[in-house]
């Protein structure tokens, strides 16, 4: 695949300039602070709640807002101008993913800041968090391209926002609910079970198979992805 | 001459509808040719399918010898340019920072935008944002993002649709310029006068069928009549033919410093569409 940084920073500053100008959809990027910040206030007692907000921030912030751009882009018949141009499948799936990653890399960091969340292995917390955020931006992306304007993004982008923060929530419920017991490998759910994995004795396969599963999530989610993106260059 | 692009029994059906049926054409370098049609005749569909937007449903399409689906890949998407009516422009943004951005998709060099500025005159607005802008100056910006790569071959798919009269001229001016440094440019317009001015040869295209081509000048020759009318200072009208009956008629009636005006009765681009197809250009 041909790739050239220089598109991919062009991509990367015009999406900065374009969200930093667009108050509808950054200041979503607040929704997990506030969150955080009250619910440190009312008590934690269990991984799964330092991870509700980090996990909405997920959905909320990375997936919601790369959704929007992604539908804005096609709304304004903006993402066909950016196809027509040498940029490759890669500059412009990189480039476009590359502000949503560092930016949900931040908000992530704040959102663990505000709600008082210690890891004990910091390090293998935050190759977890940073595939999460891989697999957000792709969920994001493929939402974007089936919508046809932001109005519909924000649409298209409710079952995501609304399903994959709660899993760690969900699961205890597949014991009545089989149905639900997909909601374990969620990987919302995957990362709670490793930081709960981590806080303890844990194994080198109680770290594999939730960083695996995560990375099968994501490398599955960009392969639609890139998929729907080529079909999106033809009419 | 090298064939810029060569387009044999092109068809495209939508889903039950035809929108293109045995189009046949050649455009050679250097060439300003003018597709012509009213809206929804094919004219966007075939820029489409030329710039590998829309696949064919049956036919030869080729760009610089090549299938044009070749154009997907990225070294040859530099090779064209191209104006929709969609600007695809981002209106946070100004006029400066979209075509910087398109300077550095192309990777030229910081120049290209002052160059592609004054070319549409809007040097001096390039602090505006697109969101800011008139149609008629958004329509000058996504020209200058069309042409400054200086591409080898143009679309230009209605580009002065929105456009004042003395924009409409330094586009015209501009274009000529362009080509003159050996840029081909497909023009789409439903235009008459604009591709009277502008294009080396003409297709008209009804209903997804070219019904003719050429030069204008050839065109005219074809469909017109070689008649003059005359009008004489009694107000009367006489339409004149080529022979001596007329001309002696003709002379008689300067002598005797009877004629008001004369003038050709050669038909224009939109009186010879008419007459091929039997509805408007609008």
């Amino acid at each position: 695949m041909n790739i050239s940084m220089t598109r991919i920073q062009a991509i990367f500053m015009k999406d900065y300039k374009e969200f930093s100008r667009n108050y509808a959809v950054s200041l979503m990027i607040f929704v997990p602070f506030v969150l955080a910040f009250f619910y440190n206030k009312t008590g934690i007692s269990s991984i799964s709640e330092y991870f509700l907000p980090i996990n909405i921030g997920f959905s909320m912030v990375t997936a919601y807002v790369q959704c929007c751009l992604i539908a804005e882009e096609k709304e304004k018949n903006t993402l066909r101008n950016l196809m027509l141009s040498p940029a490759s499948l890669g500059d412009i799936l990189i480039g476009k993913s590359l502000f949503v990653f560092i930016m949900t890399m931040i908000v992530v960091g704040i959102t663990i800041f505000l709600v008082g969340y210690n890891p004990a292995n910091i390090f293998i917390i935050a190759i977890a968090l940073m595939l999460s955020s891989v697999f957000y931006i792709a969920l994001g992306t493929l939402c974007g391209l089936f919508a046809k304007s932001i109005m519909e993004g924000s649409i298209i982008i409710l079952p995501v926002i609304l399903i994959f923060p709660l899993g760690s929530y969900a699961s205890p419920l597949s014991t009545v609910y089989p149905a639900l017991k997909f909601m374990e490998w969620l990987p919302s759910s995957q990362l709670v079970l490793l930081a709960e994995a981590l806080e303890g004795s844990y194994s080198a396969t109680d770290v594999i198979i939730p960083i695996v599963t995560i990375i099968v999530w994501s490398i599955f989610a960009w392969i639609i992805t890139a998929f729907i993106y080529k079909k999106r260059m033809v009419d | 001459m090298n064939a810029v692009i060569e387009v044999q029994h092109l068809k495209k059906i939508f889903q039950k509808e035809t929108a293109l049926q045995d189009v046949s054409f050649k455009i050679q370098k250097g060439e300003i040719f003018g597709f012509l049609g009213p809206s929804g005749s094919g004219k966007t569909t075939t820029i489409k399918i030329l710039t590998a937007q829309t696949d064919k449903t049956d036919g030869d399409v080729l760009l610089f010898g090549r299938p044009a689906k070749e154009m997907k890949k990225s070294q040859n998407r530099k090779r064209f340019g191209i104006l929709t009516d969609n600007s695809g422009l981002y209106t946070r943004l100004s006029i400066e920072e979209n075509l910087l951005l398109y300077s550095d998709l192309y990777q030229l060099s910081k120049t290209a935008v002052k160059e592609a500025l004054d070319f549409v005159n809007l040097y001096t607005e390039r602090k505006k944002k697109v969101s800011q802008l008139s149609k008629g100056m958004i329509q000058r910006v996504t020209l200058a993002r069309a042409i400054m790569h200086k591409p080898d071959l143009l679309f230009l798919d209605e580009p002065t649709s929105a456009l004042d009269p003395v924009n409409t001229q330094h586009i015209y001016n501009g274009l000529r310029k362009l080509n003159e440094m050996g840029t081909t440019i497909f023009l789409t317009t439903h235009d008459m006068s604009e591709a009277e001015i502008l294009c080396d040869r003409v297709a008209f295209l009804h209903k997804g069928k070219i019904r003719a081509m050429g030069s204008p000048k050839e065109l005219k020759k074809k469909f017109g009549d070689e008649s003059i009318t005359v009008e004489l200072k009694n107000g009367e009208i006489a339409v004149i033919q080529n022979g001596s009956e007329d001309a002696s008629k003709l002379y008689e009636w300067m002598q005797s410093n009877e004629v008001s005006r004369i003038y050709t009765n050669e038909p224009t681009l939109g009186d010879i569409f008419m007459q091929i197809t039997g509805s408007d250009l609008v």
